[in-house]
């Protein structure tokens, strides 16, 4: 009877592999844009990101994407994001810069024709069409004010479309939806091995980033924070990195176990995109991935930013400082510290105290003397 | 049950106290839970009378009563105190789990036994991740003899595998909160005093059988600063609320007993959170000097100085180079606590927690129609006549289903609200508009506030 | 399960299509793109889009590099299926190394199909209609349901045990059926066959998919190009539901076929001489998986006739550990299939329970059903319910196997109903008897076992059994 034998026959009928959910954060800070502009404009960079969104989409059939634009002074959404006052207002060219298109197509309703697979062209205008209002409102002074850009704000929007898609797809499908909101975890209920689950829509996130990281300083606890969300939700971060140099999102990617990749050939941006970032985390199983080993960890202290490879935490807020304070005082809390002496005396063994015997002689080894005999 | 008919087993107690307290604990016990509960406002454990509370809406369904009440459920499990107060970020842990006989009553599924471990294994997790630099030991109560199944250390798989092995073996015999107690004593004795030290025992039984005067060893632990949370699965005990009122200063709320799964899963992750220190002279703070190495990787494997297994990658020790494979970890030639940058910024979200979201009355609705973060479409705000029936049948959540951020002023769903809360801890909509430049340092412009202390003597 | 994504019906009909068709097919973008879509498994896809737009072709050595080593066995399916589909080719460059190429057609479709600059219509061109005449989602589903169900009826209905539905199907979707052995005409009576019931048991997808192969392989017959029908069938999975779309580009052929499919009711015109047509559900999910598919439109096929789309799932039917079965459908179609191997009790105005039991699992298996067929129905049609459920104990279980659906003692309790009439095997062959001498009954049958054909001996009756005569009774006479 080996042959219906239940604990090898569980094997649901029909669980296709899940979907995937692609969100895409584009860093679209103009200053840095600025300085690319000879080896790779933002037009040409937004084309290649909408033919691999368009490659994305081909895979399966349920995939899909969505895209925040990390922009200097907010964080705001490209896809899906529809503009109710404008969604009728296109004029005749509604993409950017294609490679060798028409420009008589891609128009919405109406008598035309459609030369383009729908669900690829309604993505393409809305973020070619979200992404010009967002360039022209914002203006000269905006940009003056300051250089950075708000990562944290696009990934924790990232976050939270990645947790609405995730219920809503757990919802179609029957899942358990109480067990994911109370523990935060991934669905897939009690145990979070490190076995991938095929249940529950898998998503991840990509990062094209210009920017260097002196910029987002100050937002250091907030990216820390989406970044151990994503680590805990087992969302991969990948990293494509055009220019500029941000320790911050390699710790992100080595965390999350995802994908970093420093562009050498910013032109060659499509290529590197197809073949690095595209595989999804079922085939990455199998693939040979590009690994970063050097990541540097270290932390920069507070009072100097410098890099330290020791330093001294302050027990309560837990700030880092490279040397000991003089008085005693945390600089970020206030409170008084008790300073230890870190070793600055080597550990030995306490010398044992020789006993001094109160002898008649002047050496140590005297001679025992007899008892004396007791008299008559 | 005929557990608590039992005599104590060894030797007779000289205290008679104990004895008639504890007997009377358990008639007592039922009143001043009543009493408690209803302190706390709360008819939990009275019935609940459910087909009151189902009203039909308007088109005569109950579907949006019912979705009322997942949101109200929802959000009842956000509103926690978000003061920012200073807490034991540097946790030491014992964790005691009773393997005594009553763990084999069947009223939690599948038996408590089976279910306390299965819990203490994600417990394990969730502290090893809320709380990267801390350690933690687990300890058992069987038979009358404490036992020890995994020591202190920083290591989250040395704990779950060795509660893996417990699954094996039955519960038997009576437990002894004494010995127990004692044992993690002595394994907090060189517990270092920056850190807190904290012991959490799962407790099933109605009695504890111990050989001697357990009020002395609470005075053992007041003595050295040993803070005792417990969790009661069958009824109050009353020698457990002593334990938990004088180790915590008064504060009784550390003793909390389960009335079933959910309940006991709360009770349990409401460990993983740093406890507030609560008064001046508890909180020893000190500056304490950490290495933070940087990953090697080698072309050929050396041996690692932990647990000498050879590797080709590893941390390098800041002070004295010698390799370690994990980390945090403490460097087996120095002493040198060794720890990433990402181990302490875990730690951030409790010290500056994000400000609970406050409802959003229908006078204020129409400032948005889709949630800032996820783009999900709220409800229309309905004309004004009905504003006031409406505000009658939501009970415990807002009544136009928005949520909203006090400084950023964007309005968000429940579920975004849920979400920025436990997961991410950050607002989205905060974070998604410029920060004034600060001369402050990293830390301060997340909360300006200095941390304050606790104060438990109101 | 993650590897083998396409159904392998289509797979095997354009495996054996000869190279020529293929680069008439991959002409058309959307062709290209639903192959890609529906026929590769995971790792050909990756495969696909990074050659894609690489200039030169790239040295196989590099690509064995860039997949793990213990993932050989999935990177030689996937090259093997990208070669017999004909979209990598090997080629050799410079110093006779070995390289792979996306060869020409698919490239440039696909290529096309993601930048979207081609002059075919191959994505179909819209047709502008004002908004009191067109026709809703709703009622497109509803008629798919509609023309399906009877499709189904028919077959089923013929069985003898489900309900009489009327017979006012085309003579061609008749014909359909017949050619393709699922129906079988008996004494001028339409039986149902074992293909037949395993085609309805399948989930809707797999259905839809099936059917239009048996057209695109009648195509022939009928007199039309196979491959013309064929990426007709692909341009209309790319469509969009909902929206209407021009005839006046589509060839008579493809008119022709248009027809023809809104018997099955995959796509709907007005009349056969409309200027337009809409594609139905089953027609825009052809690429999809099966359960992007149960969502919408089993619900609307299967559930309760009127209600919309629900959102959680479609799934309608509740099996108990005792046996019992509960179905919440109203649906004709759906209870004549379910009573095919339940015993059915009660039959409510939204629900009908029944049990299943020894002799409605027998009834079934002697009509041709496996137990392997009745599982995936019901597991493919389980109510959420289940699935929540299921989710649900799966926490409690440590051994880390996926649990399935159904509870496990049902499903092993039909498989051993099935095995039952397993009992007794017939092994057809031939006797030798009467042998004179044990001498003589030794020789021939220590032959037959070593040239293996002997089944069964008895030393003690001087018989033996074999499959094959013919060697033992050439050994015999040269004996002699």
């Amino acid at each position: 009877m080996n042959a219906v034998d239940a604990t090898e026959h569980y094997e649901t009928s029909a669980r296709d592999p899940a979907p995937a959910l692609l969100t895409v954060v584009l860093d679209t800070n103009p200053h840095a844009w600025a300085l690319l502009e000879d080896s790779l404009p933002l037009s040409k960079a937004i084309a290649n990101i909408l033919v691999f969104l368009n490659a994305h989409l081909a895979c399966n059939y349920a995939n899909e994407v969505a895209v925040v634009a990390s922009h200097s002074q907010k964080a705001a959404w490209l896809y899906p994001h529809e503009n109710p006052a404008t969604k009728i207002s296109h004029d005749a060219d509604g993409d950017v810069s294609m490679n060798g298109s028409s420009t008589n197509n891609n128009t919405t309703e109406g008598p035309g024709q459609v030369n383009k697979y729908r669900p690829f062209r309604i993505v393409e205008e809305q973020v070619t069409h979200n992404l010009r209002e967002l360039m022209a409102s914002t203006s000269g002074p905006d940009v003056k004010a300051n250089n950075s850009t708000m990562m944290a704000g696009a990934l924790t929007l990232a976050l939270s479309h990645i947790n609405r898609r995730s219920i809503a797809w757990a919802e179609a499908h029957g899942a358990d939806t109480a067990a994911e909101t109370s523990g935060g975890g991934p669905p897939s209920g009690g145990h979070a091995s490190g076995t991938d689950t095929t249940e529950g829509l898998q998503s991840r996130i990509l990062i094209v980033s210009v920017s260097g990281a002196s910029d987002s300083a100050h937002q250091y606890i907030p990216i820390m924070n989406s970044i151990f969300a994503c680590q805990r939700l087992h969302i991969p971060i990948d990293v494509c990195k055009l220019s500029g140099d941000a320790v911050f999102l390699q710790q992100a990617s080595d965390a999350t176990k995802g994908i970093y990749m420093s562009l050498t050939e910013p032109r060659g941006l499509l290529q590197y995109l197809m073949m690095a970032f595209l595989p999804d985390q079922r085939s990455r199983r199998h693939l040979v991935l590009p690994t970063r080993v050097d990541v540097d960890f270290r932390a920069a202290c507070f009072c100097h930013r410098r890099v330290v490879d020791i330093g001294f935490v302050c027990s309560i807020c837990l700030s880092i400082f490279c040397e000991p304070l003089d008085n005693g005082t945390c600089l970020t809390c206030g409170t008084n510290l008790e300073i230890g002496d870190y070793g600055a005396k080597p550990a030995v063994v306490a010398r044992k105290r020789k006993k001094k015997k109160r002898v008649n002689g002047p050496s140590g080894t005297a001679t025992p003397t007899p008892t004396p005999t007791p008299g008559p | 049950m005929g557990d608590s008919d039992e005599e104590y087993i060894g030797e007779v107690s000289e205290d008679e106290d104990d004895n008639n307290v504890f007997r009377g604990s358990r008639s007592e016990g039922s009143a001043s839970r009543a009493k408690r509960r209803k302190q706390r406002g709360g008819a939990e454990w009275e019935v609940s009378r459910t087909w009151e509370t189902l009203v039909e809406g308007a088109d005569g369904t109950i579907s949006s009563t019912v979705e009322g009440l997942l949101e109200a459920g929802k959000r009842k499990r956000l509103l926690k105190d978000t003061t920012p107060l200073q807490r034991g970020i540097i946790r030491h842990l014992i964790l005691i789990i009773d393997l005594s006989q009553s763990m084999t009553e069947k009223d939690l599924r599948p038996t408590r036994y089976l279910l306390t471990l299965r819990y203490a294994q994600e417990l394990v997790r969730e502290f090893f991740e809320q709380n990267p630099i801390s350690q933690l030991g687990v300890l058992g109560l069987r038979d009358g003899l404490a036992i020890r199944i995994s020591d202190l250390s920083g290591n989250p798989t040395e704990h779950i595998s060795a509660i893996q092995t417990l699954r094996d073996q039955d519960p038997k015999g009576l437990p002894s909160l004494q010995n127990g107690i004692e044992m993690a004593r002595g394994a907090l004795f060189h517990t270092p005093s920056h850190g807190t030290r904290e012991i959490f025992i799962i407790f099933g039984s109605l009695l504890s059988s111990d050989p001697g005067d357990i009020h002395q060893t609470i005075a053992n632990l007041i003595n050295d600063k040993v803070r005792v949370g417990i969790v009661g699965l069958a009824a109050q005990v009353a020698i457990c609320r002593e334990l938990c009122a004088k180790t915590n200063g008064g504060d009784d709320t550390r003793y909390g007993v389960a009335l079933n799964e959910q309940h006991f899963r709360e009770l349990l992750m409401d460990v993983t959170t740093p406890p507030a220190t609560y008064s001046q002279k508890q909180s020893a703070s000190s500056l304490l000097m950490m290495g933070f190495p940087s990953r090697t990787v080698e072309t050929s494997p050396s041996l690692c100085a932990c647990h000498s297994k050879s590797s080709c990658g590893g941390y390098l020790c800041s002070r004295c180079n010698s390799k370690v494979c994990g980390l945090p970890a403490e460097c087996p030639s120095c002493g040198l606590t060794l720890i990433l940058s990402t181990h302490l910024a875990r730690s951030y979200h409790h010290l500056f927690p994000l400000v609970n979201w406050v409802e959003v009355p229908w006078q204020r609705a129409s400032r948005s129609s889709v949630c800032f973060a996820c783009g999900i479409a709220f409800p229309p705000v309905p004309p004004k006549d009905q504003w006031q029936t409406t505000e009658n049948q939501a009970k415990g959540m807002s009544v136009s289903s928005r949520y909203e951020c006090t400084v950023c002023e964007n309005h968000f769903c429940i579920d975004c609200d849920l979400f920025a809360h436990e997961v991410v801890h950050n607002c989205p909509g905060c974070q998604s508009k410029p920060t004034f430049p600060k001369k402050a340092d990293l830390l301060g412009c997340q909360a300006g506030l200095g941390l304050e202390i606790m104060d438990t003597s109101a | 399960m993650a590897m083998a994504v396409a159904p392998s019906r289509p797979f095997d009909y354009l495996e054996s299509l000869p190279g020529t068709t293929f680069y008439k097919l991959y002409q058309q973008p959307s062709t290209a793109l639903a192959i890609f879509r529906r026929m590769l498994p995971d790792l050909a896809k990756c495969f696909v889009m990074a050659l894609l737009y690489l200039k030169d072709p790239l040295p196989a050595t590099d690509l064995e590099a860039w997949v793990k080593a213990e993932s050989l066995k999935e990177r030689d399916n996937a090259l093997s299926i990208l070669g017999r589909l004909h979209i990598l080719s090997n080629t050799v460059i410079t110093d006779n190394v070995r390289a792979y190429k996306v060869t020409d057609p698919f490239a440039s479709s696909l290529r096309q199909a993601l930048t979207g600059a081609e002059k075919t219509q191959s994505f179909g061109v819209l047709w502008h209609i004002s908004d009191g005449a067109a026709v809703s989602i709703a009622e497109l589903d509803e008629y798919a349901r509609r023309q399906w169900e009877g499709v189904l009826g028919y077959m089923v209905g013929t069985s003898g045990l489900g309900i009489q539905r009327d017979a006012n199907l085309s003579k061609g979707v008749k014909q359909l059926l017949q050619a393709g052995h699922l129906v079988e005409i008996r004494d001028r009576r339409v039986e149902i066959t074992q293909d037949g019931f395993a085609f309805v048991l399948q989930d809707v997808s797999t259905q839809v998919w099936h059917i239009l192969m048996l057209y695109v392989e009648s195509a022939d017959a009928i007199g039309m190009s196979s491959v013309e029908v064929l990426s007709f069938v692909f341009l209309l999975s790319s469509l969009e539901l909902g929206k209407a779309y021009d005839k006046k580009h589509l060839t008579s052929n493809q008119l022709r076929t248009l027809t023809d499919l809104a018997d099955f009711g995959i796509v709907y015109q007005d009349s056969p001489d409309a200027s337009h047509f809409y594609p139905t559900r089953l027609a825009t999910t052809l690429t999809s998986d099966s359960s992007a598919l149960s969502n919408p439109i089993s619900g609307s096929l299967s559930g309760p006739s009127g209600t919309g789309s629900n959102k959680a799932g479609s799934g309608f039917i509740i099996v108990e550990t005792n046996y019992r079965l509960y179905a919440y459908t109203s649906s004709p179609l759906q209870i004549s299939l379910i009573a095919l191997f339940t015993t059915l009790k009660y039959r409510f105005p939204n629900l009908i329970t029944g049990k299943i039991t020894r002799q409605s699992v027998r009834r079934a298996i002697e009509m041709g059903i496996t137990a392997d067929q009745i599982i995936s129905y019901l597991a493919t049609h389980a109510h959420p319910q289940m699935r929540k459920h299921n989710v649900s104990r799966s926490t409690s279980n440590q051994a880390g196997i996926p649990p399935s659906v159904l509870p496990p003692t049902v499903t092993d309790q039909i498989r051993l109903w099935q095995l039952e009439r397993d009992r007794v095997k017939a092994t057809p062959g031939f006797l030798f008897k009467d042998f004179v001498s044990l001498a003589e009954y030794e020789a021939p049958c220590r032959y037959a076992e070593e040239i293996g054909v002997l089944v069964w001996k008895s030393d003690r009756k001087r018989m033996f059994f074999v499959t094959r005569h013919e060697q033992v009774a050439a050994f015999l006479r040269s004996r002699k």
